[in-house]
């Protein structure tokens, strides 16, 4: 749920009290009018606030902390839990490693992708699930099993639903968070290396099991979008 | 509005026949160029005064109904094949070009022509509703109404699971269109049930029929250039929901 505009109103007064509204939106970069629909709704996106929180060299985690939908992220925060942290290592990243433990020549840079990687979303939400988590969701929040698994596959989610999974599931909030790409790793207090740690402390086992899962599912997506793709040609070829 | 909806639908089927003239001409999918010709023309022969003309050159015993009849006959059989075969539907195929699909073709042909002989039809009438009523006239409107509907009823899981699945928005749209003109022909079967008082029913679902599938069949060629403008001419497997690197 977005956050009320009062609040926003209120928050923004704090942070940046002398100035006017162009200068925020010029600052923080995001859109004038985007911003002004936004107040005018009474429904200001957490990007929004995230945002101008960056802009004015404040930890964004602590400005969503100040609206009462977020009170929960008041710290000190329960760390991610090694599950989580090697969920949000993108596909490839798992594969390089792999490769570099078993042809150690074949080091590649060190860095890892994005902790927001193209499916992040779904590989969090089976980090924490076990295997009830869906419909403890779906019971706590109302939402539609289909409607949430609609998100996964889009790699997207709505803040509050990423934190009512996460409470769901009875895991710190942050992961999730960073999983959606509201806040980056630094903003959520992680050291810088937590994922890499948590790669580096895989079996070859585990390590080897999780890249096959990932590649999976993977290969299972590219092939339906080349069914669907087919299917198009196919329509085409005989009626277009 | 059912004076108007016989000559939109001619022109929107003219007009597309038009389009697709210059791309026929170069080879390119002839049989939906013909299939478009044919519907304009059974169109064409469903308004009141090209059909007083065309049977008044036919003798006057309403022969071009049942040229009409023939036409809509080859359409259906045409855009059958076409569609079951396009909207991945090896049933359809089957349904509609296999023994079972030729053999109902055959029959509902055959007792065609032979209704036609039972009934007295002298005297040009556009649709034959100026003829006296005979069970005989039923029967062969009846079966006029039967094989497309047969037809569309081979057609309509195939086209569901496009309507709903992954394509191109625009190919989807257009593809629902087309479904809703098939539905309406399936529905058309139930003609009969209509109390004469809603008799300006008729007309009005048989022509949005044809509005629709005209429209879809239009709309999903479309679909196809649109969507060649926008990727270029080799279209690739979309892979974008999984990308490499972000380097």
């Amino acid at each position: 749920m977005p956050l009320p505009s009062k609040a926003f109103q209120h928050w923004l007064n704090g942070v940046a009290p002398q100035e006017s509204m162009a200068d925020i939106s010029r600052i923080s970069g995001v859109k004038r009018t985007t911003l002004a629909q936004q107040m005018v709704r009474g429904k200001v996106a957490e990007t929004t606030v995230v945002s101008i929180s960056r802009a004015y060299g404040i930890n964004p985690l602590d400005s969503l902390a100040s609206f009462e939908a977020y009170s929960e992220l008041h710290g000190p925060l329960p760390a991610p839990s090694p599950g989580e942290l090697i969920s949000l290592v993108s596909t490839l990243d798992m594969l390089q490693a792999l490769i570099e433990r078993t042809r150690p020549e074949n080091k590649a840079a060190a860095d890892l992708d994005d902790p927001m990687h193209p499916t992040s979303v779904k590989n969090w939400v089976d980090a924490i699930d076990d295997g009830e988590l869906r419909t403890r969701v779906s019971d706590i929040t109302g939402i539609a099993p289909q409607n949430f698994s609609a998100h996964l596959t889009a790699n997207r989610m709505p803040p509050e639903l990423a934190l009512a999974t996460a409470r769901a599931a009875g895991v710190g909030p942050t992961a999730g968070l960073v999983a959606i790409g509201l806040i980056t790793e630094a903003e959520a207090g992680w050291p810088p290396d937590a994922r890499r740690t948590a790669l580096n402390a895989l079996t070859d086992g585990e390590l080897a099991l999780l890249a096959g899962d990932r590649l999976q599912a993977w290969g299972k997506t590219l092939r339906r979008h080349e069914q669907d793709q087919e299917n198009t040609e196919r329509i085409w070829e005989n009626l277009g | 509005m059912t004076g108007v909806l016989p000559w939109a639908t001619l022109i929107v089927c003219l007009a597309i026949t038009m389009i697709r003239l210059p791309g026929a001409l170069r080879g390119h999918n002839r049989s939906l160029f013909w299939i478009f010709a044919l519907i304009t023309f059974a169109i064409l022969l469903s308004i009141e005064g090209p059909y007083l003309t065309i049977d008044a050159l036919l003798g006057g015993i309403n022969l071009t109904n049942l040229l009409l009849r023939f036409i809509l006959y080859a359409t259906f059989l045409l855009v059958g094949v076409k569609a079951a075969k396009g909207f991945g539907s090896p049933n359809g195929v089957r349904a509609i070009r296999g023994p079972i699909g030729l053999a109902v073709l055959a029959v509902v042909a055959g007792l065609t022509v032979f209704f036609f002989l039972l009934t007295d039809t002298r005297g040009s009438s556009v649709g034959l509703t100026g003829l006296p009523f005979s069970h005989s006239l039923e029967a062969y409107a009846a079966l006029g109404r039967l094989y497309p509907g047969y037809v569309s009823a081979c057609l309509l899981p195939g086209i569901w699971r496009t309507v709903v699945g992954h394509g191109p928005l625009l190919l989807r749209v257009a593809s629902a269109l087309f479904m809703l003109g098939l539905v309406l022909l399936v529905i058309s079967q139930t003609f009969p049930l209509i109390p004469p008082a809603l008799a300006w029913l008729r007309p009005l679902i048989n022509y949005s029929a044809a509005l629709s599938i005209a429209l879809g069949l239009g709309g999903i060629g479309l679909s196809k250039v649109v969507s060649r403008r926008q990727n270029g001419p080799v279209p690739g497997v979309r892979t974008d929901r999984v990308r490499g690197k972000a380097s």
